[in-house]
């Protein structure tokens, strides 16, 4: 138990700062893994921090609100910097709900983002183990083991040691999972999330046996119960969100060429069109391409929108096939007889093995979003919640200088 | 995963979870901490007896059925002497009602004449007593100073603080709180 550490005159709250640390390390590898995701990184990470400072306002404000006379005698306690006068659970829900208003506000996906903040789940859990160390809480049943340690005026189990030796387990593993934030390690959005908090209730459920004191609820241990809930609850997702057969998946695929365009699209399209349903398709739409000495040539793109059962690997497999069956050379980059890419994978956010999903190139290129804003004008990006006109004022301006060169009537033509 | 291997490996995950929560209480039952001493949450307040400059022993033990403040300080302590000045007006106004503040100088990291100067010139109206052998600063785990301990009418600790947290609002809301229900914050 380290309550207090000295830093010459300054006696520094160790519990306070433990947390503050890992919340800050938490956000840390939360924003580095927004980028690699493409999630927002700026708004979530601003949505935490607004939280963190209203749930502390809110604490105080919510202390003096159920004990007036104390506000009556000093009104400047509304402003004092000592943590003493604070609700904690109020100033928590009003942090939560704070959170999630601002997340609301800026149409942020919730799988996307939920997966985007497991690692601070996981630091905050862990620095909260750090701090219950620090001041002598959740203090175990007295034991005598080899391991066992003295405190409150007896050799105890160290359940917060514990609790942190398997949590730092838990990072581990999602370091390896996300190879160092750089992918998500799944192919749905909202596994990763679900598998972390799965990992933190199965941790409490199974320290918690070992702690001193306990608060029963029809017989059995409350935190235990509610961990046990929140296992359950989180394995059902896991099983809803990426082991039920899928049901039809809604995929936008651009589709280029700079070969005998016109015909190559046409027949692309037919290709397409055997495998899978389409839903809806965009006009045509010609780029100049701008690379050196091959400005004679031109491209022409569209989007499809197609319906698929097919899982991500297993339609770009697909997608390949119809390519080289349109006489597609891999590795040559100058004749493009037929370009296939998958821009969306329904809402899916992911990054696996250097294919990230939605598509980065409908960011940066006209000939990607503005045929999809065609087809789709409802459409909301699936990591950052971006509407269409959004995502056009965010391009380069030379990447709106595209002509559409047929026009497509009642969306099934072209 | 596969839905036929997914579904038996949560199932099993799921039921050794229920297991080990149904086997919590019995294997691993909780310990009520009131039983033993230390000055912790939840624990009894460890007894002591000191005395006051005026040389008269006061017992903590005596104030039981009453909330008790235990205030660690020493006269070089900047927070413990911006905390005391609080303390007064909330004791004045407890006092009648039974509330009571001991404010023990931890005198083997002060000198005895400092702290009772100090305590006189204030004025305080709670009792200071002096710990010359240390062995309050030793039971009640004193690592920092000001260290608060609140004290319920029942001799259990209810709250203890360390640093600058303990101030008359707090104080103010642990007695509303304690002298209705028995029970602080």
């Amino acid at each position: 138990m380290f309550p207090v550490i000295d830093l010459g005159p300054l006696a520094l709250q160790a519990a306070g700062l433990l947390l503050i640390l890992s919340i800050w390390l938490g956000l840390l590898l939360t924003g580095k893994f927004a980028t690699h995701l493409g999630t927002n990184g700026d708004v979530i990470e601003n949505g935490i921090l607004y939280g963190f400072l209203s749930g502390i306002l809110a604490a105080r404000i919510g202390f003096l609100l159920t004990h007036p006379s104390i506000f009556m005698e000093n009104p400047l306690s509304i402003v004092s910097l000592t943590p003493s006068m604070l609700d904690v659970n109020f100033g928590i829900l009003a942090g939560v709900l704070v959170v999630l208003i601002t997340y609301q506000r800026k149409h942020l996906p919730l799988w996307p983002t939920l997966d985007t903040l497991s690692p601070l789940f996981i630091l905050a859990y862990g620095g909260f183990q750090l701090a219950n160390l620090a001041d002598g809480n959740a203090y175990g049943l007295p034991a005598e083991l080899p391991w066992s340690v003295y405190l409150w005026n007896a050799n105890r189990h160290p359940v917060q040691i514990y609790a942190l030796i398997l949590t730092v387990g838990l990072l581990i593993w999602w370091l390896g999972k996300t190879r160092l934030t750089k992918q998500n390690g799944f192919y749905h959005s909202g596994i990763l999330f679900s598998v972390t908090v799965a990992g933190l209730a199965v941790i409490t459920l199974f320290t918690q046996a070992f702690a001193a004191e306990k608060h029963l609820l029809l017989g059995v241990d409350q935190i235990q119960l509610l961990a046990l809930v929140l296992l359950a609850g989180n394995l059902f997702v896991i099983y809803k969100l990426g082991i039920e057969k899928p049901k039809k998946v809604m995929v936008c695929i651009s589709m280029g060429s700079n070969l005998e365009p016109l015909d190559n699209l046409y027949n692309g399209s037919q290709s397409i069109a055997a495998q899978f349903k389409i839903l809806n398709r965009s006009g045509i739409y010609q780029t100049k391409d701008l690379r050196e000495g091959h400005q004679d040539r031109h491209y022409l793109n569209r989007v499809l929108q197609i319906e698929t059962a097919l899982s991500y690997p297993d339609l770009i497999t697909k997608l390949k096939e119809i390519e080289q069956a349109h006489g597609r050379e891999p590795g040559n980059k100058e004749i493009v007889p037929l370009d296939l890419d998958a821009l969306t994978y329904g809402k899916q956010v992911f990054c696996n093995q250097g294919r990230q999903i939605p598509e980065p190139g409908i960011l940066e290129n006209g000939y990607m979003l503005l045929p999809l804003a065609e087809t789709r004008p409802e459409f909301r990006h699936p990591a950052t919640g971006e509407s269409i006109a959004e995502l056009i004022a965010k391009l380069p301006p030379d990447e709106k200088d595209i002509r559409k060169i047929e026009e497509v009537k009642d969306g099934t033509e072209g | 995963m596969q839905k036929k291997r997914y579904i038996p490996i949560a199932s099993l995950i799921l039921l050794l979870g229920l297991v080990w929560m149904l086997l919590t209480p019995i294997t691993f039952p909780g310990v009520q901490a009131g039983s033993s001493q230390a000055a912790h949450q939840g624990f009894h307040a460890p007894d002591f007896t000191l005395l006051t400059p005026e040389g008269q022993a006061v017992t903590l033990s005596d104030f039981t059925g009453k909330p008790v403040l235990v205030f660690l300080w020493a006269s070089w302590c900047t927070v413990c002497k911006a905390t005391l000045p609080g303390l007064e007006p909330v004791y004045q106004e407890y006092a009648p009602q039974g509330f009571e503040i001991l404010a023990v100088n931890m005198t083997t990291q002060d000198t005895a004449a400092s702290a009772i100067s100090y305590f006189q010139t204030q004025g305080y109206s709670f009792p200071m007593l002096l710990d010359p052998d240390g062995e309050v600063a030793q039971q009640y785990q004193m690592h920092a100073l000001p260290t608060s301990v609140l004290i319920g009418p029942d001799g259990v600790v209810q709250k203890v603080v360390i640093g600058a947290g303990m101030n008359g609002g707090e104080l103010r809301a642990w007695l509303d709180e304690v002298l209705t229900n028995g029970q602080g914050e």
